[in-house]
């Protein structure tokens, strides 16, 4: 049969943001495929060498669309690393409760998502709504429902509105309710087993060839690599969860490892609520009016554990009062780009968007 | 003395007897950075791959054009012992060229490529590292250089927005914002002895 | 390993389908106003009016369309400098009042680029800029996306949104503190009593400056204030004091002692405290070497204007006039009738506040420039007037107020109720070592008549030299104005009664009270009113509520009078005098006698740098009146631009001088 170039995007159910996957086919296997990113190149980079310490805040949430908040995290904690800010307790803590509920609104959607590519809709509108419940939530505590803007250099902006642990925990108990509907709807539904059993496995070696992180990784190699637990930021220290491995790293192994984090992000949410202290939410980078905070010099790497792996930020400070470089490592540029180009060719075409969807390659953060 | 402090002290101990360091400085209890020169990045690369730092994070450049050169960084990663390990050499910014760590960390593939588009740092022994990636079509200078204005270039390429609506009340009189923008300006200028 | 489900397993969601739906429908989400602009213009497809029902209403903390309540509004400009995606543009509002610490701009905000950010709230120095619940807003023409923020969202009144709180808050609202000698210390001595800040508190309090420049339309001579405060932050006193000299010839000065009405003005201090304008201009000046001072003027000054011009009275308004006229090109003497110039500033300020030190830096600097002092020669005794009128082209009066004002009280003219400035001039002598202590008749006990800085200055240096004398002080301040009410400075009040001097507020003095040819006290009235319904001076008192303070001495601070002895009689009858100061157009220069201009107290006061400020115009009077018949004025590009920029800067007047 003759070889054929089809796109899988940047129009495409299955394409999560504004990217391109230009596949040479061979019938319906990948002969040859690469991701042409550049569709959102917004210069965020430089943007950042050209914004104060405090402006940033505008620009990174906008790193990744879908996760804003491990963006705003990373960040916070390369500024805090270079100016050897003390972050208040509270703050911490409250630090936390967006940062997982981020992680179950991103997985929430990646579940849901997974429905396009096998084609089980009713699980995307299910995701959705439950993903609404939690934009609400961020709109209570943030002003905002997607870039919230809201964990800053030195703490967070403001204090968690009153009541909102009400919001939180009806929330929280109504997810974890329907938690096994969702499995039923999703993986434990014979047909869908069937699609992503054994699909685009990952071998354990590939991983460290790659530098895949996440769920990716902690599926095929059997070992609680979470920065949450090796290197723990925040309080992650103080509260107690686990973090689901598989030995054999399929689609169906990285959903699982998903809908299990979702149940283990509800524990932590819990946790912190109960644990939370009072007190202030947010010290100033330096003295003076905002525009004028500078950082000392120094080069640091700050990273959290995002859904998808570990996104970390490169930091140079001049000593002035914008960042002298800021490099963002997203969390999906490894599976994304060499793994698209890699590893690939051999599975079938309607595997690609299974693999932009259980890898969680985010185009934004491959762009920025 | 916690595990994890022994970890920074055992990376120390091993990069800096095996290796003459330029500077060395401990971040934190996770993270460690290293600044070595230009010929010794590979071997050091891999004596701490092969001790376990088996993942490459990141790695990009930065721009220092006051010493006219780049600054090339690399952080991988051990899950076991973690810590963070900042590699960063100086290059010459004009002939800014490095060896690829393709056969030491098959991840750099992208990142070589991206810190080529961006800085135009030659990467020889990365196949497709002068490829474009994301900039298409790019025709003015690699735009991360801190010599490239962004400004200049959308002002060059793209047209400006005009505002129709009139706010403006100047209620018949001279205006005074342009007084005040003229005295500031002026002002500034006096300070020809200072920095910038 | 894998469970093997039923098929089945999944049908369970069919339960959902008799369940209400989560969405909101299309026709619920719009305001009237949106609805109806919708309807009106059949912008939507479906044939369907949508309707204003209930549209859903954002969190508490919704980060929405902005409101600016533009009577709390200062206009300074923050939210401008701080928008990172440069949607918010300053406006020119000249139909806005214009008032001291407001400026005439409003912010417009251009919702194509705003990102909902709230930058712009959080560092908002009025807090008047605020975020809305509302974030509905359509539109089909663009430009309708640029909008000026008013109190009401699109002329509806709306639920607040994003507010600024303690946490979000990005200005920073507390001074850096400021060392001061300890109390008990210094009312001993005549130490300087502010340290004065050392280079890391320095930038750090002048990293609070949002650079707004209402502060600058106070300033009597109109520095550039956010210039260079800017400078201290980037560490560059070369560029500050060049920028400081473009306005001020006495910073040294200015930095201690000046009435900072830039601070009141200051839009930090709407919510918090004001940048420490004064101590950072005095930073500058302690900090710049004095080899730095040559690099200030690009070039000696040189004579280039054949016209010669008299200054009478080296204080603040003389000196101003004659350093700006010696920049411009001409040539300058000042006449002084004490030993050393400076006026109030060598006579009347004590050196706690002001030493000789500060003084002899500024005023070296005006010398070196080639101004002439001549000291020890008062016109009219050692110099007439019309010897002055014939020599120059030009004469400049700035005699200032030195007559102590008396009080018309019974025993008011006996030799033990001494006037302000008959006492200070004698502190001052002291601590230059001229007079002794000995030469000096402080008494044990004493009372301090008058609410002012003056009084304030008395007492304290009474303190100190009766600390000095007997060990320790006894000095009671008593004026009409109530505690809250002191015509004085803050910094008065609290160092004035932390060194322990007693205040008897808000009493009228009525007797000084003598016993066997001694004053042995003062009968106070209590004091309801000062002003009558007309506004003028007309105190009333309660003669039921009467007191009587003990004191040896009174001191009378109530306010200095001029002596315009020196002028001929034949010449005083030409001036015009309105309440004691001479009736001059706004540069000083007196009608009908266009040779004369008059600055200073004699013009104008109140207070030191004001008298700078008249100086400055006297000396853009002079120059005109001058330039043009002047024979020779070519002068080389740089002096040239040096008179450019002396006149250009000349300040307009303040608020409170209009």
């Amino acid at each position: 049969m003759k070889e054929m170039k089809l796109f899988l995007g940047p129009q495409h159910p299955g394409m999560h943001g504004n990217a391109s996957v230009h596949i040479y086919v061979d019938g319906d296997i990948i002969k040859k495929s690469f991701l042409l990113p550049g569709m959102l190149h917004r210069g965020f980079e430089k943007g950042m060498e050209r914004h104060s310490w405090v402006n940033n805040i505008s620009l990174i949430p906008r790193v990744c669309v879908v996760e804003p908040d491990t963006n705003e995290m990373a960040f916070a904690m390369a500024v805090e690393m270079l100016a050897k800010l003390e972050v208040p307790e509270r703050a911490h803590w409250i630090r936390m409760i967006i940062l997982e509920l981020a992680r179950l609104s991103i997985h929430l959607m990646a579940y849901g998502g997974l429905g396009s590519p096998t084609g089980l809709y009713t699980m995307m509108y299910h995701a959705h709504t439950d993903r609404n419940t939690i934009l609400n939530i961020f709109e209570k505590i943030t002003g905002h429902r997607v870039y919230h803007q809201y964990i800053v250099p030195g703490g967070v902006r403001k204090d968690l509105p009153v009541g909102i642990e009400k919001d939180i925990h009806s929330f929280l108990d109504d997810l974890e309710s329907r938690y096994e509907e969702y499995r039923d709807l999703g993986i434990n539904n014979p047909t869908i087993q069937a699609r992503i059993n054994d699909t685009i496995p990952l071998p354990a070696e590939v991983v460290w060839e790659l530098g895949v992180t996440g769920i990716g990784m902690r599926s095929a190699v059997n070992k609680p690599y979470d920065l949450r637990k090796v290197k723990p930021y925040a309080r992650y220290d103080q509260v107690e969860f686990d973090v689901p491995v598989a030995p054999y790293s399929d689609a169906y192994a990285r959903v699982d490892c998903k809908l299990q984090e979702v149940v283990q992000s509800i524990g932590i949410i819990r946790q912190c609520l109960a644990k939370m202290p009072e007190g202030d939410v947010r010290v100033p980078i330096s003295r003076g009016q905002a525009m004028r905070w500078t950082v000392p010099k120094g080069h640091v790497y700050a990273c959290v554990e995002s859904s998808r792996g570990e996104f970390g930020y490169f930091m140079v400070s001049d000593g002035g009062t914008n960042p002298y470089r800021v490099g963002v490592r997203g969390a999906s540029y490894p599976q994304g780009l060499l793994g698209i180009e890699k590893y690939l060719p051999g599975t079938r075409l309607d595997d690609a968007a299974l693999w932009v969807d259980t890898m969680g390659v985010c185009s934004p953060e491959i762009d920025r | 003395m916690t595990n994890s402090m022994s970890n920074t002290e055992f990376v120390t101990n091993l990069v800096e007897s095996k290796f003459k360091v330029l500077s060395t400085e401990v971040l934190d209890k996770y993270q460690v950075s290293f600044e070595v020169k230009k010929e010794d990045v590979h071997s050091l690369l891999s004596l701490l791959k092969t001790s376990g730092w088996i993942q490459l994070s990141y790695l990009s450049a930065v721009d220092w054009p006051n010493d006219n050169e780049f600054e090339l960084v690399y952080i991988v990663f051990n899950w076991d012992k973690a810590v963070h390990i900042q590699i960063r050499c100086r290059l010459d910014r004009e002939t800014a060229s490095m060896n690829s760590i393709l056969p030491i960390f098959p991840g750099c593939k992208y990142y070589e490529r991206e810190a080529h588009e961006f800085f135009g740092i030659k990467f020889p022994g990365n196949p497709d590292h002068e490829k474009q990636l994301i900039l298409e079509e790019w025709d003015d200078i690699p735009p991360l250089r801190k010599d490239f204005d962004p400004r200049a270039y959308s002002d060059r390429k793209f047209s400006k927005m005009e505002y129709k609506n009139d706010f403006v009340n100047k209620n018949g009189e001279v205006s005074k914002q342009d007084a005040r923008t003229k005295r500031y300006d002026d002002i500034d200028k006096l300070r020809t002895g200072g920095k910038k | 390993m894998k469970k093997q489900y039923s098929i089945f397993t999944s049908w369970r969601h069919f339960k959902h389908l008799f369940k209400k739906p989560l969405t909101i429908p299309f026709t619920e989400i719009f305001t009237k106003k949106n609805a109806d602009y919708l309807n009106k213009n059949s912008i939507l497809k479906s044939k369907k009016n949508v309707e204003c029902s209930s549209p859903r209403v954002g969190a508490d903390n919704l980060r929405g369309f902005h409101t600016n309540d533009w009577e709390v509004c200062i206009g300074c400009g923050t939210c401008e400098d701080i928008c990172p995606t440069e949607a918010i543009n300053m406006v020119e509002r000249l139909d806005i009042k214009d008032e001291e610490g407001k400026l005439q701009q409003r912010p417009t905000i251009d919702y194509g680029r705003c990102c909902f950010c709230a930058l712009c709230v959080d560092i908002c120095t009025s807090d008047s800029l605020k975020m809305s619940k509302e974030y509905v807003y359509s539109h089909e023409d663009p430009n309708a996306f640029e909008i000026m923020p008013e109190a009401l969202w699109q002329g509806q009144a709306v639920e607040e949104g994003w507010t600024k709180t303690e946490a979000s808050n990005l200005l920073d609202l507390e001074r850096i503190d400021m060392e001061h000698e300890d109390p008990e210390e210094r009312k001993s001595s005549f130490i300087e009593i502010v340290r004065g800040y050392s280079k890391e508190y320095a930038k750090q309090e002048a990293a609070r400056c949002v650079e707004c420049g209402v502060c600058t339309g106070s300033c009597p001579v109109q520095m550039h204030i956010p210039a260079y405060i800017k400078a201290i932050w980037e560490d560059d006193i070369e560029g500050g004091l060049r920028q400081i000299y473009e306005t001020n010839p006495l910073p040294g000065v200015c930095g201690r002692v000046c009435t900072h009405n830039c601070e009141t003005a200051c839009s930090i201090a709407v919510k918090g405290e004001a940048i420490a304008i004064r101590w950072l201009k005095r930073y500058i000046i302690d900090s710049a070497p004095t080899d730095m001072y040559e690099k200030i003027l690009s070039e000696p000054v040189s004579e280039v204007i054949d016209a010669r011009v008299a200054v009478v009275g080296a204080g603040p308004a003389g000196l101003g006039a004659a350093y700006y006229l010696k920049v411009m090109g001409y040539k300058v003497d000042v006449y002084e009738e004490k030993p050393m110039s400076g006026g109030v500033m060598r006579y009347g300020i004590p050196s706690y506040r002001l030493p000789d030190s500060a003084i002899d830096k500024d005023i070296d600097f005006i010398e070196k420039i080639g101004v002439k002092m001549i000291l020890n020669t008062r016109v009219g005794r050692d110099i007439s007037m019309e010897k002055l009128e014939k020599d120059y082209d030009a004469v400049f009066l700035g005699t200032g107020f030195f007559k102590p004002r008396t009080l018309g009280i019974p025993g008011g003219d006996h030799k033990d109720v001494i006037g302000a400035m008959t006492f200070l001039p004698q502190v001052r002598d002291f601590e230059r070592r001229v007079l002794k202590l000995e030469d000096i008749d402080v008494a044990k006990s004493v009372v301090v008549i008058g609410g002012g800085d003056v009084a304030f200055d008395v007492a304290r240096s009474a303190t100190r030299l009766q600390m000095l004398k007997y060990g320790k002080s006894d000095v009671k301040l008593t004026s009409l104005e109530n505690e809250d009410q002191l015509p004085s400075s803050d910094d008065e009040l609290i160092e004035g009664s932390e060194e322990g001097i007693e205040l008897f507020c808000g009493n009228g003095p009525q007797e000084v009270m003598i016993k066997n040819n001694k004053v042995t006290g003062l009968r106070l009235w209590k004091c309801l009113c000062i002003f009558d319904e007309a506004g003028s001076f007309n105190p009333e008192y309660d003669k039921e509520c009467e007191q009587i303070i003990e004191g040896q001495q009174v001191y009378i601070a109530i306010g200095q009078s001029p002596d315009y002895d020196y002028i001929p009689k034949s010449l005083q009858g030409k001036l015009q005098f309105v309440r004691g100061k001479i009736a001059a157009d706004e540069f000083g220069q007196v009608k009908d006698l266009p040779w004369l201009f008059v600055g200073g107290d004699i013009l104008r006061g109140p207070d030191l740098i004001s008298g700078v400020a008249d100086g400055h115009r006297a000396a853009q009077g002079i120059d005109e009146y001058l330039y043009t018949n002047a024979k020779k004025k070519e002068a080389s590009d740089t002096l040239k631009e040096m008179r450019l920029a002396a006149k250009a800067q000349t300040p307009g007047l303040t608020f409170r001088q209009k």
